[in-house]
């Protein structure tokens, strides 16, 4: 730290070495991350460096996927059994007990064809259905 | 040449759509006509596809409880004309169509007028005829079958809401799939072909116990339960359906085995409808005569339950039928085959389709026992019905010219 008096103005110039430590990290999180996620992010990642990587896959991005996932599903079919027993046990022959049951049916029948479809569907595959021209996913016949 | 011309000008008239291809990502399925017409006064980029099919689809219908499009019965359908049936590509991932080069498969719950949330205040279930838009099926199905092309809205399975339409094109055999495709009696005039599935109740709840067991959220009471609240509504809307279809294919539990109730043996009955204009009943041995066949013996050595056929005519609800009866299962190739050398008129195009049929779909359920069988013989029956429609359409034409 260096402290000089020029005339009533006071300059006080501290290196700047420790702080740019810190500022050339930061870039990359703002790269890569919203900014109102900003402060919340930064600073754990910094105190957390591990946690960086498996988030990014050592530098990768990851994408998450975005269709509804059996787990989804799991939690409705749940949810609808419950609605419908509070349903029925108030009046099992209403119209609502049937079409909360209805309900039930219907979601454990979406979350069957969901588990079949996840079943047999291979990620590299369905990629390659709808982009045959990368360079994965070419195919050669000589 | 002569009659290409008039055939041609026939469509032109009546069963063209004009569009312009702004969802042409969904592609061609069919063989049509194609005219390109560049627009040059106002907008240069536009192209107006003038689409027309002959007007030669063959609707068929098919009533099945709870789920649709991708059932078994669908993939071993669509499997017997070639090609493997998807959902439509780049279009709503939760659409519940299945698109293969010559059949298009939708599901009727995409004619909910009530989504989820609406059946719920109603107290209503999907099975009642107030959460459907039989109007809208009825216009949609006729425009398709007269060779237009339709935007079918989508009823979203997993949210419960009824989502943005999607584009179908007519193609050379149009299913609809659902619980009411015979309800309505305009629909059921469209009809060239209908089956239903009809699932006993022992046998129903034992599969869905397989279904479900394995859902976190799911007790035996919750699915018992479940079962018995759809009931009132199943046996007054969908139950009565089967006296008008063409083709049922019932499935109880098995006679073989004393007190099985696991439901992994099973008897189907196929009925057949007789004096249904393109469809002759397979039969045993002597059409019209009642036969009882146990075909485990000298030639053939089957494991236990073993495998015993029947086949007689009846009544059902006032019609003449010729049933034909499966019950037990089969363990090798050789009793499928042997089976099938047996059965007449199952209207395959060679000696062993129905086996190869079977065997290339081996993992799906019912392909050792009278299910699949039967699923095949119908795709088969459907198959012979669609050629015998299109090349009795392609003779009028030419009596036409010819006179």
């Amino acid at each position: 730290m260096h402290i000089t008096a020029l005339g009533t103005t006071l300059h006080i110039t501290i290196p700047m070495a420790g702080v740019a430590g810190v500022i050339i990290t930061t870039p990359q999180v703002l790269a890569l991350e919203s900014p109102r996620k900003l402060q919340s992010v930064k600073f754990s990642l910094l105190n957390n460096p591990w946690k960086r990587c498996t988030k990014f896959g050592w530098g990768r991005m990851y994408v998450h996927p975005v269709a509804a996932t059996p787990e989804g599903i799991s939690e409705k079919v749940a949810e609808s059994v419950k609605k419908a027993e509070e349903a029925c046990s108030e009046n099992p022959v209403a119209g609502e007990c049937a079409a909360a049951w209805d309900e039930v049916e219907e979601l454990s029948a979406a979350a069957s064809h969901a588990r079949d479809k996840k079943k047999d569907s291979d990620p590299l595959e369905d990629y390659c259905k709808e982009n045959p021209e990368t360079d994965e996913c070419r195919t050669y016949d000589n | 040449m002569a009659v290409s011309t008039v055939h041609t000008v026939q469509s032109l008239s009546s069963t063209c759509s004009i569009s312009n291809p702004t969802k042409s990502h969904l592609g061609f399925n069919q063989k049509q006509l194609v005219f390109f017409k560049k627009t040059t006064t106002t907008t240069r980029r536009a192209t107006t596809v003038i689409t027309c099919s002959a007007g030669d689809t063959v609707v068929i219908g098919l009533a099945a409880d709870s789920g649709c499009g991708k059932s078994t019965f669908m993939r071993r359908l669509t499997s017997v004309f070639g090609g493997a049936a998807e959902p439509p590509k780049g279009g709503n991932p939760d659409s519940n169509t299945l698109i293969s080069d010559t059949t298009t498969v939708i599901c009727l719950d995409d004619y909910h007028s009530l989504d989820r949330t609406g059946r719920k205040e109603k107290g209503v279930t999907a099975l009642d005829p107030r959460a459907n838009n039989f109007d809208l099926m009825y216009e949609q199905v006729k425009a398709i079958k007269s060779g237009v092309a339709v935007e079918k809205p989508i009823y979203n399975h997993v949210t419960g809401l009824i989502d943005p339409p999607e584009l179908i094109k007519p193609p050379k055999i149009f299913v609809i799939e659902g619980l009411h495709p015979m309800y309505d009696a305009r629909v059921r005039e469209l009809l060239d072909f209908s089956i239903y599935l009809d699932i006993s109740n022992e046998v129903k709840f034992a599969w869905k116990i397989q279904r479900d067991m394995a859902e976190r959220g799911h007790s035996l009471e919750s699915i018992k339960a479940s079962i018995e609240a759809r009931k009132p509504d199943f046996d007054a809307y969908i139950d009565p359906q089967k006296q008008y279809a063409d083709a049922v294919i019932e499935v109880l539990p098995t006679e073989l085995i004393p007190d099985d109730n696991e439901g992994k043996v099973l008897r189907v009955r196929l009925i057949m409808k007789e004096g249904v204009k393109y469809f002759n009943p397979v039969y045993l041995f002597d059409e019209g005569s009642t036969i009882s066949w146990i075909p485990c013996g000298r030639k053939l050595t089957c494991s236990y339950p073993g495998i015993k056929f029947s086949y007689g005519p009846e009544t059902y609800f006032g019609h003449e039928v010729s049933v034909l009866e499966m019950d037990g299962q089969f363990d090798r190739l050789d009793e499928l085959i042997y089976i099938e050398s047996h059965l007449s008129s199952i209207s395959t195009k060679f000696y062993g389709e129905v086996t190869q049929q079977m065997l290339k779909h081996a993992d799906f359920p019912g392909s050792n026992n009278g299910t699949g069988l039967f699923q095949t013989i119908v795709g088969l029956k459907i198959r012979d019905l669609y050629e015998q429609i299109v090349a009795s359409k392609s003779g009028a034409p030419l009596e036409a010219t010819k006179t």
